[in-house]
């Protein structure tokens, strides 16, 4: 078992694409570390560049302490499970998760042996003589990470391994994996685009979460520490279902009802006044209310209502700026009316132009 | 359709069928009476060339022709002196005939007892035999030089000189009509057999609304008989016209033996093979009168005997006719066939909805360019090959030894497709992974350029390199050698085919995600085994395809053999390949009937060979 860190690491593809910026992460060891980012953030190529798939532009890999950044895959001793499917198609279940063993040269009689081992901690011992495409969608990624855990590496790299599995089996593998971590106590760095599965995997205690927005880890932190203090806008907007809502606005310290923001078709008083100019403010759709017209801190036009049962999501426009509510329940919120709007002003995130938090 | 309607259209399209399958019995049986017809007067020119003195300047004492007729022996005479020798060439006038012989000639001919047709012979334009009858133009005589001619009933032949260079007239034939069907009465089966197939469709159609599957046999059962009445009678009619020929030929050669000029006491069994230009004659035994078929070195003749003179017997053979009659089968099998086929399509017609009448009949008129095309170009030929198969003496093509060389060598040269293949997935692995590099392209390019060439073109460029290059090795010409001829082709064909299979492995290199390598990278494989374990297996399909591709192709190599080496060097064939030996056969020594045989044989090798192949790739296809 073994650290992983990553010393601003950049990658710029051929093209020019620059997908990696200067990036610093420790992933420490016996760690379960939630990569949690929107398609296109850099995810894969994190993995790509750690299991040396891809060499970076710049920076340095470290496993277990030991730079690793121009070694080849096979000598950095870490298991991958990709994100599309990779069980050698003309290679039995057997064959397959005997692979990486036989390509290290351990000895039969253990092949055999650790290989029934881990078809059976993943609960397919009986698939073990079928052809890959024999399986179900469910029996071949467990196939995949048995294969990945059949050797103990310093690492485990999971590349959104449960993204193709609907949503009950999905669940149910989450749970095994956890399971598995805390049985394996092993350095896994787990990436997901669902912040959901994201909670969930990086709920347990001394586990992490790390949130990648364009090629950068804007936030480390537990499951809470990213909800209730997103480290910048894209954090808060990324975190949550539906993520926060931000709008451009402006601050006027003085006025005749005191110092307010002004955003959109909203002007919402706040406590103190050293915020003036641009600045984009934050506010989590539950803490959006609605009420009658001219009764709240602004009126808005109701774009779609979206009942889901147990809550109610109402999208409206205010001043061409998107703002989302989420009501208990079923609201009784028409399309098309004009609708009032409160907030809960102790619940208001406010970040700078850039996007980083006003204290 | 009503099930009167459909009732009549079922019996309209049996008697269509049937009708059809009557004309080509009329067809082949007016083909056979005219062979025949051409036959004989092409025999008969022959004979009264052979029995006709030349013109004599001075007058000749007549010469008596004494019929020697039965078993009675000539009398001893001394013998006639030898006609003087011809010195030198004879003016036109000279080789032409003595007018009043032939005038005599031509007169007997009428008269020959038991001759089966009507003659006539013109010197010059003029008709001999009935001076009343129309001359010939001097147009119908210029044509004759070049081909017969079917005038009025009449078969038209040239009668040429005796050197046989110019015509100087012509002999027609009009053969008496006979009836030649082998029931009472001279009715073919052919007649008989088409009413019944009429009258079973028709009754069935009539009894019931529509053809129960047990009454549809029925109709399909008279139909098939009436493809074999009509085949038979077709047959019966080439036999006749063979064994017409015979006799009366034999009726000729008797003649001839009395009349051959000068007389002569016993007639040279050469003289009167040259009269029979499309037969043989040979020494023969006593024997019935009536044809008969019989086996001579194993081919079928037919033969009869004849009597010369007293007590001299030959024989008299020609190939049979009937031994090509199968090939009518060709046009009256479809055509008996046609009526059951009919029905079934007014079957579906009946059952079908209009739209998915339509939509089937737009369907066959795209597929009907290619299926015309196909059955023009492919499946004709192949079946008419098969059919000239059928005469081929297959126990000598499997004894001959320049077959099984062939073979071999044909074999040995598709040795060269693993080596090519080999290269080419070399090839392609380096260029997949210089892809994106200048140097990967321009491999690529150099690659490609000998696949996309004319293969004649390749073929003359390397036989310059061979015979000026010879790589240093000497100034040997490799294609010349023995030894060194079929490696040496082998070594153009590797050089040829490499890229287009190369082209074949990149796109199948192109298709592996690259997922599957990078996992293996992960899992701890380098270049090597990685490229043995994941790349080469999840090639297999292609890496099967390249090379069944490539030995079929190697199996029917021609163009490199025929440009280079003819299959030479020459006495020992050592690059003679079977399709050139096909070639060779056909075109070369004309013998078709083998040559069709061999290339049915080796169709059918291939198909074998093919087989287990084909399996194979489609169970590969499957599992990648
Ligand atoms: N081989 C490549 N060549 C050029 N650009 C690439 C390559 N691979 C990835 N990129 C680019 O790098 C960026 C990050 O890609 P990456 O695959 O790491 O995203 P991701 O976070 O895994 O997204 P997803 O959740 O959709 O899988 C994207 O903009 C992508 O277009
Ligand atoms: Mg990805």
């Amino acid at each position: 078992m073994g650290s992983v860190t990553l010393r601003r690491l950049s990658k710029i593809f051929d093209g020019g694409i620059q997908a990696l910026h200067d990036l610093d992460l420790d992933v420490r060891d016996g760690e379960l570390l939630v990569l949690l980012g929107p398609s296109g953030s850099g995810k894969t190529t994190i993995l790509r560049c750690i299991a040396g798939l891809e060499e970076p532009t710049g920076g340095d890999v470290l496993i277990g302490d030991r730079v690793v950044t121009r070694d080849p895959p096979r000598a950095r001793d870490v298991a991958m499970v990709f994100q599309t499917p990779t069980l050698y198609p003309h290679l039995s279940v057997r064959e397959n998760i005997a692979f990486p063993l036989e390509m290290r040269g351990t000895a039969d009689a253990q092949v055999t042996r650790r290989v029934v081992e881990a078809a059976t901690r993943l609960g397919i011992p009986s698939v073990l003589d079928r052809m890959p495409d024999t399986l179900s969608e469910g029996e071949r990624q467990r196939a995949a990470l048995a294969r990945a855990i059949v050797r103990g590496p310093q690492a485990f790299l999971f590349d959104e391994p449960l993204s193709r599995l609907d949503a009950k089996l999905r669940i149910e593998l989450r749970a095994e994996l956890l399971a598995l971590h805390r049985a394996l106590g092993a350095t896994m760095i787990y990436v997901t685009h669902d912040q959901t599965e994201a909670m969930t995997m990086g709920g347990g205690a001394g586990q992490r979460i790390a949130v990648l927005h364009e090629g950068r880890v804007r936030q480390v932190g537990t499951p809470e520490e990213i909800y209730q203090r997103p480290a910048d806008v894209h954090v808060a907007r990324f975190v949550g279902t539906p993520g926060m809502n931000v709008l451009q606005g402006r601050g006027r310290g003085t006025g005749e009802e005191g110092p307010v923001i002004e955003a959109g078709s909203l002007v919402i008083p706040v406590e103190l006044s050293t915020y003036e100019g641009e600045l984009q403010v934050g506010i989590r759709p539950e803490f959006v209310g609605l009420c009658a017209v001219d009764k709240g801190v602004g009126n808005v036009d109701v774009l779609v209502v979206e009942p889901l049962g147990s809550e109610t999501l109402v999208h409206l426009n205010t001043g061409g700026q998107a703002l989302v509510a989420r009501l208990p329940g079923f609201a009784d919120v028409r399309v098309g009316t004009r609708v009032g709007v409160k907030v809960d002003r102790r619940r208001l995130y406010l970040f700078d132009a850039a996007g980083v938090p006003l204290a | 359709m009503s099930s009167r309607g459909w009732a009549a259209a079922v019996t309209v399209a049996a008697t269509i069928a049937a009708t059809l399958a009557l004309a080509v019995v009329f067809a082949a049986e007016r083909h056979y009476e005219r062979a025949f017809a051409f036959r004989i007067a092409g025999t008969t020119a022959a004979y009264v060339a052979a029995v006709t003195p030349p013109p004599q300047p001075p007058p000749p004492p007549p010469p008596a022709p004494r019929v020697v007729r039965g078993r009675r022996r000539p009398s001893i005479r001394p013998a006639p002196p030898p006609p003087p020798p011809q010195l030198a060439p004879l003016s036109p006038a000279a080789r032409s005939y003595d007018l009043p012989s032939l005038l005599t000639q031509a007169r007997a001919l009428q008269t020959l007892p038991g001759w089966s047709s009507d003659v006539e012979v013109y010197f010059g334009t003029a008709p001999l035999v009935d001076a009343t009858a129309p001359p010939l133009s001097p147009d119908d005589l210029s044509y004759l030089a070049a081909a017969g001619l079917w005038r009025a009933g009449r078969a038209l032949v040239p009668l040429k000189d005796r050197d046989g260079q110019e015509v100087v007239g012509a002999v027609a034939v009009r053969p008496h009509p006979m009836p030649h069907g082998p029931l009472p009465g001279g009715i073919g089966f052919a007649f008989p057999a088409a009413i019944l197939a009429i009258g079973a469709a028709a009754a069935t159609a009539f009894r019931e609304r529509s053809l129960r599957p047990g009454a549809r046999g029925g109709y399909v059962g008279a139909a098939l008989f009436l493809a074999l009445a009509t085949y038979l009678d077709v047959r019966a009619a080439a036999r006749q016209s063979t064994d017409r020929w015979l006799v009366d030929t034999r009726r000729l050669l008797q003649e001839a033996a009395t009349r051959l000029p000068p007389p002569r006491v016993r007639v040279a069994i050469s003289d009167l093979a040259a009269i029979v230009r499309d037969g043989e004659v040979v020494a023969g035994e006593p024997a019935d009168s009536p044809p008969r078929r019989v086996r001579v070195d194993g081919e079928r003749r037919a033969v009869v005997a004849v009597l010369i003179g007293s007590g001299r017997w030959v024989e008299l053979r020609s190939v049979p006719a009937e031994l090509e009659a199968p090939r009518w089968l060709i046009l009256l099998l479809p055509s008996a066939l046609l009526g059951p086929l009919a029905i079934l399509l007014l079957r579906w017609a009946e059952r079908t909805p209009a739209r998915l009448r339509r939509e089937t009949a737009i369907a066959w008129g795209f597929l009907g360019p290619a299926g015309l095309h196909l059955t023009v170009f492919t499946i004709g030929p192949a079946l008419y090959a098969i059919y000239l198969a059928t005469a081929a003496n297959l126990p000598a093509l499997a004894r001959d030894p320049v077959t099984w060389n062939a073979l071999r060598n044909t074999a040995l040269y598709a040795l060269y497709v693993p080596v090519s293949v080999a290269l080419a997935l070399v090839a392609a692995l380096a260029v997949f992974r210089y892809r994106q590099h200048w140097g990967g392209r321009l491999l690529s390019t150099a690659f490609v350029l000998p696949y996309v060439a004319s293969a004649v073109v390749i073929a003359l460029v390397w036989q310059a390199i061979y015979r000026w290059g010879s790589f240093g090795l000497g100034r040997t010409d490799w294609l010349s050698n023995t030894g060194s001829a079929l490696p040496a082709l082998m070594l153009i064909s590797v050089w040829a085919h490499m890229g287009g299979q190369m082209v074949v492995f990149l796109a199948g290199l192109q298709a592996i995600p690259p997922a599957y390598l990078d996992a293996a990278r992960v899992d701890g494989a380098g270049a090597w085994r990685g490229f043995w374990r994941v790349t080469l297996p999840l090639l297999r399909p292609v890496t099967w395809f390249v090379v069944l591709t490539g030995v079929l192709g190697a199996l029917q190599m021609f163009t490199l053999v025929f440009v280079l080496t003819q299959g030479g060097p020459s006495p020992s064939h050592a690059t003679g390949v079977m399709v050139h030996r096909i070639y060779q056969t056909a075109f070369g020594q004309q013998a078709f009937a083998l040559a069709s045989a061999l290339a049915v044989v080796f169709a059918v090798m291939l198909l074998i060979l093919r087989w287990p192949q084909l399996a194979i790739l489609r169970r590969q296809v499957r599992n990648a």
